[in-house]
């Protein structure tokens, strides 16, 4: 290929779309990473036609049917009220699906602006946000949600807000390690050559180079929250009944365990595999973008 | 004028692995007639030269012309190399014509140079003769002067020098020793960049002494 | 005299081919590369990067990494053909007789390992060695290679040593081992100009008192010239001249090397010896390499031949071998001189202009931790003490010194990324003692920087095209509207053209990537432009181009410039004026002109002797400095470079600070000797004149 031919193909690559395909063929690449995002995308699907799968709405009771193991009328079985378990496990993947993805997005927005904050300016403002984010994560996390929540009460968007605190100051430290690496740069001096203002320099020069490593641990911590959210739900600090969740459903099931396992063992399988196929998707992708580097 | 100066460093060395065919041709290709054998580190561990290439008849008598070939190609240098005891050795820091009275005494040609024990360098007798004709500096030309004076008798050789250096002559090779054939005397060979003429007549003076050669080179 | 000795070459490379598995195929990266190095000699391999020298140098030592191969050609080490034997046995030979030293002696030194233990580890390994022994052995070798205090040497951490000490214990450890081949794959590189004269002479030193065979690789012509016997040059994976030391510089044959050649300046006498003329186009991908000459698409005398068949290194004379069909058709005779680059050097600068900045006394003190725990005492790093600099509109100043003389920090305070400690500082009428924050946005944009290093200077995240634009609209030069046509119209500036608009910088190389850093900071018509060492980075080609350019663009927008430099050879044809530092001050000021002749700082002397100069028959004085520069935390009292000055006059230069000598013309030197002393000193450079090459 001649030299214009070439830079006519790398110069069509900087458009978004080639982008998506060369992000594509990197996942597809590594074996880990596909399953993991199959695992991830059949949950996706799952919670997206709800409605249209599942046999029963998630709170409609059976009287005769309580406890039961897995039968024609019950794919799954059902639950101490008599509620369908598959019709549970369905629209709690909506839950989930919401709850966990929604903190930590709010968990990065926090993280990354006291990440970048503490970076950038280095000194006693450095000083101050990390000992307060060292403060928190001195605790214990379960000790940490108890106390969020038991403060602030039970209800989807605290369960949010305790995660996104809980998790902000992992990804402050690392957003704040890549943005000392980064600043030293010489482009960030020419930055501040033109006399651009701290915030631009922040979020328009620094974060966009910080963005790999920073989606990646993001992607892990979905992974993080979805345990989280299942967790809090086993301690019944999690989402008011009757809300499908998870978490809920194991430790509701859990008194029941000898009479009906399958109450424990369904929401607990759910759990492990989106966890699992979150994990393996970020690790994938990690070992791709990191393998030619 | 020491072996170190005078050696050559960073000699074509073999391990104990090379077969001896692979010997063989290495020195013909190198146009070197001894090879040291050498272990880790550059220890010496023996010493490989044409004879001992020679494989001694008695040792194949017996075998049938296949196992002859088997032999000879699995034969390594270690098993037929001079080893370390034997190997006569000298250290770097002797003076050339001590390690020229080995070579005599021994009847070798080749002395390997090792510092406790690791091989730094290698002095043949070429090396040696190529130093004589140096120490005469056979390449300068001028005039070659062999005068013939009492040996053990102080101040002869002084003689001979202050009768040049009153000259305002620079002596461009000087050498000497026993007279091959007069006892008693003593042979010095001084070569000097000046006519014959200039040289018989300032050095045939000299009391005592003789000139026993004379030539233009 | 050593004809009698067997005349096996040490190394003897015939054809050799070393290929890299890619995921796109096998890329040749080196190919038919013949040369032999006989014992105790010096032979260079000169080439820039990417020309494959340093992969010669691995397929010696097997150090090819997973997906390198060597697909042809033989390896002859003292006889015996590395190709093919069995890894015990390379693995022997070339611990024992072969050895190597890199650019970082960081790399070979292991941090956590105090120096003597490090290298008895050689000894005791190889060779069995007892520990006490060994030890004995490292501290004789130290002392070879002239380290100071050798028996305190080996106690120490690597880390606890200068750059220049630490690449003479890899040397050391390189040869406790009495190789026959030592390997040098740019030892110098990283080391300043004067450390580095004096690690060369200690190669040239051991190489003579062991007889090693020496590979020496470099890119630095200069370094090349210095060492060698004999040379060969590489382009592109292959070998495309090799000659004599003597033979390559006074008469090269090949284009490759001529045009090298002409890209280096040479410190002769005459300011036209300096002038640098690149090599137009760029080195070939080694996945898409040219049918025919490998150096056609770049050569100015290329005809339809060179494009169709490949040329055989061939032999033009006594032991002077090119690749190249026409060869002896070339005369560099024939080659012209750009014009407008000549017509450059001839405009003299306008001396009635004014003074664009105005630095007066500037100091810039840091405060250093405290070594001990509790004390109070306060550590100062006096990293500019007391400079006083101007430049006039128009001008370029150059800034020269070696690291640790304060050169970044004084232009990071002027800039405004670092806070003065005192001094006045006046730029185009404006106090600018204040950091970038405080300043007015006109100002700032007045004052713009170009980087050293070309991997950095870029934001990866933004095309060529916004960061270019970025200035043109922060500072609002053009209307929003015109922004693409105007970064259009400095793309062409820089040569680059409108394709690299949308390019990202990691599809660039490093000259091209100095050129849109360039572009930035001259994108909204800065009065002066701050070039921090822009081009030490970047191969001696590549080099000539930049500088070029930059000059350019100066004549065309009228711009100032301050250039810094850590040697004296690059700013020479560049700049109007010189400044040389040391360690906080400034020691001699001066027209170009003045700085490289007597009367000289010593300092300044020991710089240009130490310099490496490309032409073998150049007559170069030997001044070396004694010691290592001295820690900014304590600078001596009185002329801080008594210490290591050859010509220190006596008690006064320790006592009182060097009073200013004036030579007339605005050239000043600080020293305590007097001026007729100074202006009686012989040049230290005399370089045959250019008329002999074009």
């Amino acid at each position: 290929m001649t030299a214009s031919g070439k830079a006519l193909e790398q110069a069509s690559r900087n458009r978004p779309l080639a982008r998506l395909r060369d992000t594509f063929s990197m996942i597809v690449s590594s074996r880990i990473a596909t399953i993991g995002l199959l695992l991830v995308l059949f949950w996706i699907v799952v919670a997206i036609l709800a409605p249209v799968i599942a046999p029963y709405s998630s709170s409609a009771q059976d009287g005769q049917a309580v406890n039961k193991a897995p039968s024609a009328a019950h794919l799954l079985g059902t639950d101490h009220l008599g509620r369908d378990i598959l019709s549970r496990l369905i629209y709690g993947s909506r839950t989930i699906l919401t709850l966990a993805p929604l903190s930590v997005l709010a968990a990065v927005i926090l993280g990354t602006f006291l990440g970048l904050l503490g970076g950038y300016y280095g000194g006693l403002i450095d000083e101050v946000v990390m000992r307060i984010l060292d403060a928190i994560m001195a605790f214990p996390t379960i000790l940490l949600y108890l106390i969020i929540i038991s403060a602030i009460g039970a209800s989807a968007v605290n369960v949010v807000i305790a995660i996104t605190f809980v998790g902000a100051p992992g990804i402050a430290r690392l957003v704040r390690s890549l943005t000392l690496d980064i600043r030293v740069r010489d482009y960030i001096a020419a930055a501040q050559l033109r006399g651009e203002n701290p915030l631009y320099v922040m979020f328009a020069e620094i974060l966009p180079n910080a963005r790999g490593p920073l989606i990646i641990d993001s992607m892990l911590r979905v992974g993080y929250a979805v345990f989280a959210i299942g967790t809090l739900g086993f301690l019944g600090l999690g989402l008011p009944p009757p809300t499908p969740d998870w978490g809920g459903m194991i430790a509701n099931a859990r008194k029941f365990i000898w009479v009906n396992p399958w109450g424990v063992l369904w929401p607990t399988l759910a759990i492990a595999s989106l966890v699992v196929g979150l994990n393996l998707f970020a690790d994938g992708l990690r070992e791709e973008s990191t393998r030619y580097q | 004028m020491l072996v170190r100066d005078y050696m050559t460093r960073h000699p074509l060395m073999a391990t104990q692995q090379m077969s001896v065919v692979e010997a063989q041709k290495f020195m013909g290709e190198n146009k070197i007639r001894h090879l040291p054998v050498v272990g880790d580190g550059k220890r010496l561990l023996g010493l490989v030269t044409r004879q001992r290439l020679l494989v001694d008849p008695g040792r194949l008598g017996s075998l049938s012309v296949w196992d002859i070939a088997r032999t000879l190609s699995s034969l390594k240098v270690s098993d037929v190399m001079l080893k370390v005891p034997e190997v006569v050795t000298i250290d770097s820091d002797l003076t050339i014509e001590e390690a020229a009275r080995i070579m005599v005494e021994k009847r070798i040609g080749c002395l390997p140079v090792v510092e406790k024990g690791i091989l730094v360098g290698i002095l043949t007798e070429l090396d040696l003769l190529a130093q004589l004709s140096e120490l005469m500096a056979a390449r300068e030309h001028g005039v070659r002067v062999t005068i013939r004076m009492p040996s053990g008798v102080p101040g002869e050789l002084a003689k001979l020098v202050s009768a040049i250096a009153a000259r305002g002559w620079g002596i461009e090779a000087c050498g000497g020793s026993p007279s091959p054939k007069a006892p008693g005397k003593w042979d010095a060979v001084i070569k000097l960049k000046v006519t014959m003429d200039e040289a018989r007549a300032t050095l045939g003076q000299i009391p005592d002494q003789e000139i026993v050669d004379i030539r233009e080179v | 005299m050593d004809a009698h000795k067997p005349q096996t070459p040490v190394l003897d490379i015939q054809g050799l081919a070393i290929s890299y598995e890619t995921r796109r195929g096998d890329v040749p990266a080196v190919r038919d590369v013949s040369f032999q190095i006989k014992r105790g000699e010096a032979f260079s391999i000169v080439g820039e990067s990417g020309c494959g020298k340093s992969t010669v140098a691995f397929g010696i030592v097997n150090f090819l990494g997973r997906n390198g191969r060597i697909v042809d050609g033989r390896i002859l080490f003292q006889g015996q053909d590395l190709v093919g034997q069995s890894p015990e046995e390379l693995r022997r030979i070339r611990g024992d007789r072969i050895a190597m030293v890199y650019q970082d002696p960081m790399a070979a030194l292991n941090p956590s390992m105090r120096i003597g233990d490090q290298m008895a580890e050689v000894l005791i390994v190889h060779r069995h060695m007892k520990p006490r022994e060994a030890e004995d052995a490292c501290v004789e070798m130290l002392k070879r290679v002239h380290m100071p205090d050798p028996a305190n040497v080996v106690r120490r951490y690597p880390h606890q040593l200068s750059g220049g000490q630490q690449q003479r214990v890899v040397i050391g450890m390189a040869l406790l081992n009495d190789p026959a081949l030592l390997i040098m794959d740019e030892p110098t590189t990283a080391l300043d100009v004067t450390v580095e004269a004096a690690v060369l002479d200690l190669v040239r030193e051991l190489q003579h008192e062991f007889q090693t065979a020496i590979m020496y690789i470099s890119h630095n012509l200069g370094v090349v010239a210095r060492v060698s016997h004999r040379v060969a040059v590489m382009y592109a994976g292959e070998i495309v001249e090799r000659a004599s030391v003597q033979d390559l510089f006074a008469r090269p044959q090949h284009p490759y090397t001529q045009g090298l050649l002409r890209c280096v300046p040479r410190l002769g006498s005459d300011k036209r010896d300096s002038v640098l003329y690149p090599i137009r186009g760029r080195v070939p991908s080694p996945s898409a390499l040219p049918p025919g000459c490998i150096f056609e698409p770049r050569c100015e005398y290329a005809r339809e031949d060179c494009r169709l068949r490949k040329p055989e290194l061939r032999q033009l004379y006594a032991d002077h071998l090119a690749r190249c069909h026409f060869a002896e058709e070339i005369r560099e005779t024939v080659w012209q001189q750009p014009e407008d680059l000549l017509a450059h050097i001839a405009m003299p600068p306008d001396n009635t202009a004014e003074p664009i900045l105005r630095v007066q006394n500037a100091k810039t003190y840091y405060q250093a931790p405290s070594r001990k725990l509790f004390s109070r005492e306060k550590l100062l790093v006096k990293a500019v003490d007391d400079v006083s600099i101007e430049i006039k509109k128009g001008h370029t100043l150059g800034i020269v010194g070696e690291s640790g003389c304060g050169k970044s920090t004084l232009v990071k305070t002027i800039v405004g990324m670092e806070r003065p400690t005192g001094g006045e500082f006046e730029f185009m009428g404006v106090d600018i003692s204040g950091p970038v924050s405080t300043r007015k946005l006109d100002t700032i944009r007045e004052m713009q920087m170009v980087f050293q290093n070309p991997d950095s200077t870029l934001n990866p995240s933004f095309s060529v095209g916004y960061q270019i634009g970025r200035p043109l609209r922060r500072f609002k030069t053009v209307p929003a509207n015109q922004v693409r046509d105007e970064v259009v119209r400095l793309l062409d500036m820089m040569k680059l053209g409108e394709r690299y608009y949308d390019r990202y910088p990691r599809q660039l190389s490093g000259g091209e990537k100095q050129r849109v850093g360039i572009a930035r900071a001259i994108a909204a018509r800065p009065g002066l432009v701050l070039c921090d060492e822009p081009v030490s980075a970047l191969d001696v080609s590549v080099q000539a181009a930049v500088l070029n350019l930059l000059l350019e663009i100066q004549k065309e927008l009228g711009a100032t410039l301050a250039f810094i430099a850590h040697d004296l050879s690059v700013v020479r044809f560049f700049c109007d004026r010189i400044a040389v530092m040391y360690l906080g001050k400034v020691v001699e000021i001066g027209p170009s002109e003045a700085i490289y002749g007597p009367p000289y700082h010593p300092y300044t002397e020991a710089l240009l002797s130490a310099v490496p100069i490309p032409d073998p028959r150049a007559e170069q004085k030997h001044v070396r400095l004694l010691g290592a520069v001295p820690s900014a935390l304590n600078p001596p009292s009185g002329c801080r470079f008594h210490t290591r000055c050859p010509r220190k006059v006596g008690d006064i230069c320790e006592r009182e600070e060097p009073p200013w000598l004036d030579n007339g013309n605005g050239h000043r030197i600080a020293c305590h000797i007097p001026l007729e002393e100074l202006r009686s000193m012989e040049a230290v450079i005399t370089v045959p004149s250019a008329s002999t090459r074009a």
